[in-house]
């Protein structure tokens, strides 16, 4: 990637985490009162990203979609294109909750396909790892409050549903609560989880260079975060509760399983 | 001193008896005053409540309680005691505050854990003390009754449960929404049942109340009654979206709300619950409803059942609270029985004193001058002589307190040291 191009992909990118902070607060809170920057920010930021495009493409000389890096960055461009046409035309503010984390990410993550030399410190990049194991297992912890209270729920549910109250409907909170509970831990878990990943990119990124996007087991953290994103974008859209919240929440739950099994050790392979 | 109950109860005296007993509030400082000049009566109270009338009394030794009840019976001519008989119940000493502490914590009522009881029994404590009813036994007694309730109410869940199918509907949103704080509440036609839910809701804490009906008068009239806002019927389904609790009580006989209406309603509120209570007969909601996520749909005989497992609850909580009272009165009968001995073990004390002066004065002219050495050697041989006598019996009297055979051997031990 041209160096050009990738800083334009950064400030891009920088634009666009205005709608990430616009879905962290929708998600936590659950009041959307930042969307008009949170817009603001990915039209300009999608002009900035479509200069990087159209640079890349005319420096290489071919299609911009040469490599992992150049696809993402394409693909993101396209997503915030047209999101801005159907929004123009259909007022589509619920659907930013999801598309606007998405599209950041992506962006940021193509914005890595240039390496630096930069962080000589080995303790630096040692802390930085570190933060990021830290808010991948809090994130972690808030996700099974979120399972834990997801079970309840279901518990609770079926019992005033069947209308012939037993224990759970005696010891269980009430569901108002429980779906209070949900909530909060599932958008403090989104935001600890983002975050984190964010982090470990720009680690990856400055300890490793660019082979690591190709890891078939980033594709496993990055498809349990969709998943997280799923999950947070229908209970804030759709209000997804009971079995299908509790089915959600425990398929993220195994996900994140799966994903830390898979990245223990991941450093020592990568740093061979 | 004997603490001994004669009383009746809705478990075993027809409401017809039970009420030709009972006393009205003003009249119970007489009866109190007649029941406490019985002979060897030292303090009495009278508990009288619809559901039962309870004499209780304290008397010495060698009183009868039993006939001093039976006398004021006789003398106040409420009943004969013979016609009585069949109907009452007498307790004396352990059983007596055993039943206490069940009345007092609700264990013996017809509705079990109901609350109203406690109160009953403190204004009757109440009563006798200002009119010199209570004295000693039954102020310890009554006050840790009270305390016995107190605890029973917080460590079970007894009074926890709605027994009543109005409460039973509060208690459901509470399962429901948590808080009920800022809910909205619409009702669909007016009844007295609709109208005791809306009361129960409205101080549950739910604040927008909403009528409606299918002649907007009438929808007037009841916004008055309820303090609500009178909708007009025609747009129920572009409101009800807005509603978190609906209360339908309509004499229609076919369905005003469809499982269509209700998909359409909970899609609209971006599946946030709704709690709906169909209190009409025929209904007023199709029961298909309820097969829909987020919508909760109660008749009146998904009330009574939870009322019923409620009750079952209940029961099962008042187990525990046995339990606790069974503890609670052996610990009380501890303390009293540790009471009814202190005065004998003092007693032998004091005797055993008064030898031992009375033998070291007598010989004080034998023995000569003594030093302040020798005088503190003589003190602490004799009193140390006195110690382990009074050890043995002293022991025994503790040891025996609460011990219903003890008394044989706390007459034995005073007869023996002369003790009066």
């Amino acid at each position: 990637m041209t160096e050009l191009s990738a800083l334009w992909l950064r400030v891009a990118a920088l634009l666009y985490s205005l709608g990430l902070i616009h879905a962290f607060r929708t998600v936590v809170q659950g009041r959307a009162t930042m969307f008009r920057w949170a817009l603001l920010g990915l039209r300009v930021g999608a002009v900035f990203h479509f200069v990087a495009v159209v640079e890349e493409g005319l420096l290489t000389g071919h299609f911009p979609a040469n490599t992992v890096y150049e696809t993402i960055s394409l693909w993101a461009l396209l997503m915030a294109v047209v999101y801005l046409l159907a929004h123009w035309r259909y007022q589509l503010e619920t659907l930013s909750v999801a598309l606007f984390p998405l599209i950041f990410m992506m962006t940021m993550m193509s914005a890595l396909g240039r390496p630096v030399g930069a962080w000589s410190s080995e303790t630096v990049r040692n802390v930085w790892l570190t933060i990021h194991v830290v808010l991948v297992l809090l994130g972690y912890a808030a996700f099974l409050l979120t399972a834990v209270g997801a079970l309840a729920y279901l518990f609770q549910e079926r019992e005033l549903k069947r209308k012939r109250p037993q224990a759970f409907y005696y010891r269980l909170p009430p569901l108002g609560t429980l779906d209070e509970v949900i909530s909060r831990s599932m958008g403090v878990g989104f935001v600890l989880i983002t975050i984190s990943i964010v982090v470990a990119a720009t680690w990856a990124f400055v300890e490793v260079g660019t082979h690591w996007i190709r890891d078939p087991k980033i594709a496993i953290s990055l498809a349990t975060w969709v998943i997280y994103l799923l999950m947070v974008f229908l209970r804030v859209s759709a209000g997804w509760r009971g079995r299908k919240a509790a089915v959600m929440a425990l398929t993220a739950l195994g996900s994140s399983a799966v994903t830390w099994v898979a990245h223990v050790g991941l450093r020592s392979d990568w740093v061979r | 001193m004997k603490l001994w109950i004669t009383g009746l109860s809705h478990k075993t005296a027809p409401v017809e008896v039970r009420e030709r007993l009972a006393i009205a509030e003003p009249a119970v400082p007489g009866a109190l005053k007649l029941l406490k000049s019985r002979p060897a009566v030292s303090e009495a109270l009278i508990l009288s409540t619809c559901n039962r009338v309870e004499w209780y009394v304290v008397t010495d030794e060698e009183g009868e309680p039993r006939e001093a009840i039976q006398g004021f019976l006789r003398e106040t001519r409420l009943a004969d005691p013979e016609d009585l008989q069949p109907y009452l119940y007498e307790f004396s000493g352990r059983d007596a505050v055993h039943h206490v502490f069940r009345v007092a914590s609700s264990l013996d009522s017809m509705v079990l854990g109901e609350p109203q009881i406690l109160g009953q029994l403190k204004t009757a404590y109440a009563l006798a003390k200002a009119h010199g009813g209570i004295a000693g036994t039954l102020d310890v007694v009554m006050t840790r009754a009270f305390n016995v309730a107190k605890r029973v109410r917080s460590e079970t869940g007894i009074g926890q449960m709605a027994v009543s199918v109005s409460y039973a509907a509060v208690e459901l949103a509470r399962k429901i929404f948590g808080s009920l704080q800022g809910r909205s509440v619409l009702l669909i036609g007016a009844g007295k049942m609709s109208e005791l839910a809306a009361r129960h809701l409205r101080r549950a804490g739910a604040s927008a109340i909403f009528v409606t009906n299918r002649t907007y008068e009438r929808a007037l009239e009841m916004a008055k009654v309820f303090q609500g806002v009178a909708l007009d019927y025609a747009g129920l389904l572009e409101f009800l979206p807005r509603m978190d609790m609906v209360v339908t009580s309509t004499g229609s006989a076919s369905y005003i709300l469809s499982r269509a209406d209700m998909q359409q309603v909970i899609s609209a509120r971006r599946n946030r619950p709704v709690f709906l209570i169909d209190i009409a007969v025929p209904r007023n909601i199709d029961p298909a409803v309820n097969q829909l996520d987020n919508v909760y749909l109660y008749d009146i005989d998904d009330l009574q059942e939870v009322v019923n497992s409620n009750l079952r609850e209940r029961q099962k909580e008042a187990r525990r609270a046995e339990e606790l009272v069974e503890e609670e009165v052996g610990r009380l009968m501890q303390r009293l029985n540790a009471q009814a001995v202190a005065p004998t073990i003092v007693s032998l004390q004091e005797q055993l004193e008064q030898i031992r002066r009375a033998e070291i004065e007598r010989l004080r002219g034998k023995l000569g001058p003594l030093t302040p050495q020798q005088q503190e050697a003589l003190e602490a041989l004799t009193r140390g002589i006195v110690n382990k006598i009074a050890h043995g019996p002293i022991s025994e009297l503790r040891r025996r307190a609460g011990d219903p055979e003890g008394s044989h051997v706390i007459d034995a031990i005073r007869r023996v040291f002369h003790l009066e």
